[in-house]
């Protein structure tokens, strides 16, 4: 999970934001100033299901 | 004697990372330490010494609901602590000035009269204070 600029007045839009110490981060969530972005990792398998043996 | 005049030009003002130099009208950074009697009965003056850090900045902003604006970035601080860094440049010297973790108590949401833009006044206390 990491934290994309949504707003000029913060940076960059699309660029990621590390907050530095003493941010408030749900300020800036709230705010519309930062989004949320789930990691999409593309090396992670799917999780297999396993199938039960017909009897 | 030589003097120097400043023509009090910040050249950036965030509060809480957000950029609002554009809606700022007036700024105090204030570096303060609490002062506590020292005093004896052998002393003929009070005396004191340093007590605890109190620091505060008051800014003056112009209201603006709009996205990304002062009310945006403030709503949300309203009883939390944040961070408010001013940058001030003089010729070729350029000092920022820092309130780490500084409270904000209150906001006011609605500042209007005739014919006047809104404004907000804003006081945040509190936090470690660094120069550099």
């Amino acid at each position: 999970m990491k934290y994309v600029i949504q707003s000029t007045k913060l940076g960059v839009i699309g660029e990621e934001f590390e907050p530095s110490p003493g941010i408030n981060v749900a300020a800036l969530l709230d705010g519309g100033f930062i989004a949320i972005q789930e990691s999409t990792d593309s090396t992670k398998k799917a999780p297999t299901i396993k199938k039960t043996p017909k009897e | 004697m030589a003097t120097t005049t400043f023509l009090s030009n910040i050249t950036t003002l965030t509060v809480n990372a957000v950029d609002l130099s554009d809606q700022a009208t007036a700024i105090v950074f204030t570096n303060m330490r609490e002062q506590l009697d020292k005093s004896t009965l052998k002393d003929t003056s009070r005396l004191f010494t340093g007590g605890l850090f109190n620091n505060e900045c008051t800014m003056t902003l112009f209201q603006s609901y709009a996205a990304s604006e002062t009310y945006a970035t403030l709503a949300a601080l309203v009883g939390t602590a944040t961070t408010v860094v001013a940058t001030v440049t003089e010729g070729a010297v350029t000092k920022t000035f820092t309130l780490a973790n500084c409270y904000l108590e209150s906001m006011p949401v609605v500042n209007g009269a005739l014919g006047e833009l809104s404004t907000v006044d804003l006081t945040f206390t509190g936090g470690t204070f660094t120069a550099s």
